[in-house]
């Protein structure tokens, strides 16, 4: 019971000294403490703390050594690196105190396992500062009588801790203020600052684990002075064009110390500075006359300082003044060349002298004016022409001959030496050889081998090749003891044509040029290809050449790529100079794909495809085949012919069978007044116009009605199917049939009863042809009253074949027979058609427009037809027959024609092409 | 001449040549200085001043006569009076002005480590001359032994008396340029002396 009481009390004292912030000197008493005390420790040393516990807590709280229990930053060390010195002492040990961090605290487990905090220290780890190294001082004026002293050095490695770095300086008997940096560890700077004095100056660096000095640096602060520059530099020009004088004034006087100098000039635009020779300027001075410089020629000056011995540094610069000095008269005659244009004629040529502009050290001012003297040299007697020119060039007409040009730049001061030029006749003299061309960097080399003959100078002529534009020609001259220039302002990827003259003391020797490129480039675009002919098995390609600008380098070949669409690419170099290439052994009726690739040095570039297919058939070949085929048709056919003619009999027996000629029959031999002779063929002799004088028109009965067999009528029943199927038209040999006028027909209808009443009879007509206007008459038609039928046979025939031919003739006999009824006859036939048709709208079932033709008879069907089918068609069946239907009422309405006729009813006499009623 | 060439005639040799320029440039500052001085104290810059007290005279008979010994000796006491003269005008300068013109105090002690620097060279050249230097002790023993401070001066008295010093080491300063030119000369008075 006693134990715990006093347990407790224990743990309620060591609160109070853990709670109490100054337990140490306060009214509470700590139960410990760690020796050292905030230590501060080398790093990577080992280091050993110890914590003392009190006697009195020892009593009190039963507390021991042993129970310690150390810690950093509230981890625990190691038993191991513990030691129990005695029985209120315990230390612990850190053989490297880069593991140790703050706070390290000394702990107690008391009863219960409650861990206690008896004390707790700091421990600072870092390093010893190192000796400062490499110091240096330099004295900087700041003003004429200001001087300050910097001095820098190496600190060191970083030491972790707070390290002092003071400068000091002194003499031998007196010792200055240290000088304490401030933000840096490396430098200082002291103001007061005595010359003449040797000074003895280092660096101490101290912290808590030690401190470090610098080696001693002794110096007088003179020796180590960095001047200010000169101040107030101006230059003057004299009267001597190549010198111009500098003045300036010292910041320091020479009683501090005496000062020699630097002077560096250059040419304004000019980067590069030149330098007075220092011993020149190694003496104490405030000016300074620059000689050897460029007339007319701004110059920069600028100028430094420094102590005459040398011991210090050299001032800034100072600020830059500029100067010009006086013009000169030039010192060369301008470069000079001539463009000979012949163009007008040979003999005349327009000489453009052209010179360049001297360069501002060659020109020593500004040139005024230029002078051209020209010389005739082929006539010694033409005088001498000068021209004052401002520009640089000048265009002069002239003879054809040699002439010498002298060419003067003047400025203010005087005239340069003159340039001559000569200006031969001919340029006959050896050229250079071997020209050729290097680039060389941004600039292209040019080179030849000299003439044997002494070159005073050599002409380089030089232009952009362009397909757009002229050649604008630059050159340059170069000296006779040369044999290759650098061209400069050559652009990359362009073609120039170079050409070099040389220049003799008595001519002039050709040119001879070099195409060259700076530099090569693959093409910018490539050949467009296309064909010219394309055959089955070859095709001949055409492209055009690259432009130059296009080019970007010498085209050393064309490529073509073909193929076809599944094939392999076939590929052909081709010569540049080539602009055509024949493609053979190609695949008939393909197509191909081509393309062209033109390629320089530096690489190549493709054209676009180009596609074409092969024809099927080669030349000839077409030919080949029609000809030989059209020949065998023709032979054919001839064969055929020569068959027919051989055969003709047989084909002429089964096309044209043999029509018996009437008048080769004995009816014909019967009549003696039938020629013995007569051309059926021939109807104008047949039918001579107007030789129908008469038309008899003879009744017949047509109840004969038997005497007609069947076949004697079936061509009507055609006929009338013919018709019923185009009612109420006619046809164009119906129309011409009709001719017979409205009105007549009309009075047809009206006049049907006398119709019927002739039409019971066989009609037959006689025609009687008698002589037209005296003539004799060559045929006589006369009706028959025979009843007696035809020939069958002949009947036939002359219906189908020869009706044709006969129709417009019988046309003509009706006009003629018919003159009063022009008017009506002129109308067509559709149209009286319809009025027929009008007056016998109902009984057109049964029309039936005949065209009976031949010399035939042909009312006899008719009648009959229209007797005995339908009589109330007669009279307009009559106006629509054709040829020698006649119509009774023509007859009745023409009694003139009538009474001329003669009556006869026997059967006439045919003449010729007639027959007879058997 | 080989003397002249050992390390003690090249350091010799090497003090004269850097007290003539210290010299040279004290004369300098000292000309400056009393033109700034005879401004800021609004003193007459021809006013005329009696001989300081405690310095010896630049000026002396006879100077061409003297040996080395004897010129270091004379400018080494002279020097050491203006030293103190110096901090005494720059102490009472202080005084004066406080902080208001630090340009004129900052000259007046620049003057000082001039002129101490010079005292040092003169002792230097003493030793190689393996002559003793007098101690400064024993001449302000001899000061305290002697007669009394002088009483306090009045202010003006005070600039009057800055302004006689400041033109009497402008003068030693010219005096202090050819005895060091004389002494720099190989010359065997001096070895003599």
């Amino acid at each position: 019971m006693f134990s715990r009481w006093n347990w407790v009390a224990c743990g309620f004292y060591l609160m109070l000294n853990i709670c109490s912030p100054d337990a140490s000197s306060g009214l509470v008493q700590s139960c410990g403490h760690i020796i050292p005390e905030s230590p501060v420790l080398a790093l990577g040393s080992n280091f050993t703390a110890l914590c003392i516990l009190n006697e009195s807590c020892l009593d009190f709280g039963n507390i021991y050594a042993s129970q310690i229990i150390w810690k950093i930053k509230n981890k625990v060390v190691p038993k191991e690196q513990y030691r129990e010195i005695n029985r209120t002492v315990s230390s612990v040990t850190f053989n490297d105190t880069s593991s140790l961090a703050t706070p390290l605290t000394c702990n107690i487990l008391a009863d219960g396992q409650i861990e206690q905090n008896i004390y707790g220290i700091t421990v600072t780890v870092g390093l010893a500062p190192e000796k400062p190294r490499n110091l240096s001082c330099i004295v900087h004026q700041r003003s004429r009588f200001t001087y300050v002293m910097t001095c820098t050095w190496n600190p060191g490695r970083h030491t972790f801790l707070d390290t002092q770095f003071r400068l000091r300086y002194s003499w031998p008997e007196e010792i200055f203020p240290d000088c304490v940096p401030k933000d840096v560890n490396n430098s200082c700077t002291v103001t007061d600052i005595q010359f003449f004095v040797n000074t003895e100056i280092w660096v101490e660096a101290s912290n808590a684990l030690g401190k470090a000095e610098s080696d001693h640096l002794v110096v007088d602060p003179i020796d180590i002075v960095k001047p200010l520059s000169p101040q107030n530099v101006s230059v003057s020009s004299e009267v001597v064009p190549t010198v111009l004088k500098l003045f300036w004034e010292n910041w320091i006087s020479d009683a501090v110390m005496t000062l020699k100098f630097n002077i560096r000039y250059r040419i304004v635009g000019d980067a590069n500075w030149m330098e007075v020779p220092s011993e020149d300027t190694a003496s104490p001075r405030t000016s300074f006359i620059v000689q050897g410089l460029r007339p007319y020629t701004e110059y920069v000056f600028s100028i430094r300082c420094m102590k005459e011995d040398g011991e210090g540094y050299w001032s800034d610069w100072s600020e830059e003044k500029t100067g010009i000095t006086p013009e000169d008269q030039p010192s060369k005659g301008p470069p000079i060349w001539r463009i000979i244009d012949t163009s007008h004629s040979p003999a005349s040529w327009t000489v453009h002298l052209i010179w360049k502009a001297l360069k501002p050290f060659e020109a020593n001012g500004v040139i005024l004016q230029y002078e051209v003297t020209v010389r005739d040299k082929s006539s010694l007697s033409s005088p001498v022409k000068k021209y004052n020119v401002t520009s640089t060039n000048y265009t002069l007409q002239l003879q054809e001959g040699t002439y010498e040009v002298t060419l003067i730049a003047r400025n203010s001061v005087g005239a340069s030496p003159p340039s001559v030029l000569l200006i031969p006749a001919s340029n006959s003299k050896a050229p250079v050889k071997n020209l050729r061309t290097l680039p060389k960097h941004d600039k292209l080399w040019v080179g030849w081998t000299a003439p044997n003959s002494y070159v005073l100078k050599y002409v380089v002529e030089w232009c952009l090749v362009s397909s757009s534009s002229d050649c604008v020609i630059e050159w340059q001259i170069a000296p006779g003891d040369v044999q290759g220039i650098d061209l400069e302002g050559i652009k990359p990827f362009k073609c120039y044509l170079i050409t070099v003259y040389p220049l003799y003391a008595d001519g002039q020797g050709s040119g001879q040029s070099v195409k060259a490129y700076l530099k090569q480039d693959r093409p910018s675009k490539g050949p467009t290809v296309q064909t010219k002919k394309v055959g089955k098995a070859e095709a001949v390609l055409t492209w055009n050449h690259l432009t130059v600008e296009e080019q970007n380098g010498f085209i050393r070949n064309y490529t073509i790529l073909y193929k076809t669409i599944d094939g392999n690419e076939t590929v052909v170099t081709v010569d540049p100079s080539k602009t055509e290439y024949t493609l053979s052994s190609l695949t008939s009726d393909t197509l191909y794909t081509v393309r062209m690739m033109a390629s320089t040095d530096n690489g190549s570039r493709t054209g676009p495809d180009f596609t074409f297919t092969t024809q099927k058939f080669g030349k000839g070949e077409i030919e080949a085949i029609v000809v030989p085929v059209c020949l065998a048709f023709l032979l054919m056919v001839l064969l055929g012919v020569l068959f027919c003619f051989n055969k003709r009999d047989l084909i002429k027996k089964h096309i044209w069978p043999i029509v018996p000629d009437p008048s080769k029959s004995n009816i014909a031999q019967w009549s003696p007044q039938v020629p013995a002779k007569h051309n059926f063929n021939s109807k104008d002799q047949m039918y001579p116009e107007g030789s129908f004088t008469d038309v008899s028109v003879v009744e017949i009965e047509a109840d004969d009605k038997k005497s007609f067999s069947e076949q004697d009528l079936k061509p009507f029943d055609l006929l009338k199917k013919e018709k019923s199927t185009s009612e109420g038209h006619s046809s164009g040999i119906g129309g011409s049939s009709c001719m017979s006028s409205p009105r007549q027909s009309v009075s047809d209808s009206d006049e049907g009863e006398t119709t019927q009443n002739t039409s019971s009879t066989v009609q037959y007509s006689t025609v009687v042809l008698n002589g037209y206007r005296d003539q004799t008459p060559l045929h006589v038609f006369s009706r028959s009253e025979s009843t007696q039928p035809l020939l069958d046979s002949e009947e036939r025939s002359e219906d189908h074949s020869g009706g044709a031919d006969s129709t417009p003739q019988r046309q003509q006999y009706f006009r003629q027979n018919g003159g009063q009824d022009e008017t009506s006859t002129d109308r067509p036939c559709f149209e009286r058609a319809k009025q027929i048709t009008h007056a016998n709208e109902g009984d057109l079932v049964g029309f039936v427009q005949l065209q009976i033709s031949g010399q035939s008879s042909q009312p006899l069907g008719l009648g009959m037809e229209k007797n005995t089918q339908e009589p109330a068609l007669s009279s307009v069946l009559q106006t629509c027959t054709e040829g020698q239907t006649v119509r009774p009422e023509t007859v009745e309405e023409n009694p003139l024609s009538v009474d001329e006729m003669p009556k006869s009813y026997l059967p006439q006499t045919v003449r010729q092409g007639g027959y007879m009623p058997q | 001449m080989a003397a002249a060439d050992s390390p003690s005639a090249a350091l010799r040799r090497d003090l004269c040549s850097r007290g003539i320029r210290l010299a040279g440039k004290m004369r300098a500052d000292v000309v400056d200085l009393l033109d700034a001085y005879v401004e800021q104290q609004g003193l007459d810059a021809s006013a005329s001043v009696a001989a300081v007290e405690g310095v010896p005279l630049a000026a002396v008979e006879r100077w061409d006569e003297q040996t080395g010994t004897q010129r270091l000796l004379q400018n080494l006491a002279a020097y050491r009076a203006f030293r103190a003269l110096l901090a005494q005008m720059l102490e009472e300068q202080r005084e004066q002005l406080g902080e208001a013109d630090a340009g004129l105090g900052r000259a007046l002690a620049a003057l000082l480590l001039q002129v101490s620097a010079f005292a040092y060279h003169l002792e230097e050249l003493l030793r190689l001359e393996s002559r003793g230097i007098p101690g400064e002790e024993e001449g302000d023993e001899e000061e305290e032994d002697g007669p009394p401070p002088p009483p306090r001066l009045s202010l003006f008295e005070q600039k009057l008396r800055g302004l006689g010093v400041l033109r009497e080491l402008a003068q030693w300063a010219v005096r202090s340029v050819r005895d060091l030119r004389q002494l720099a000369k190989p010359s065997p008075a001096t070895g003599a002396a």
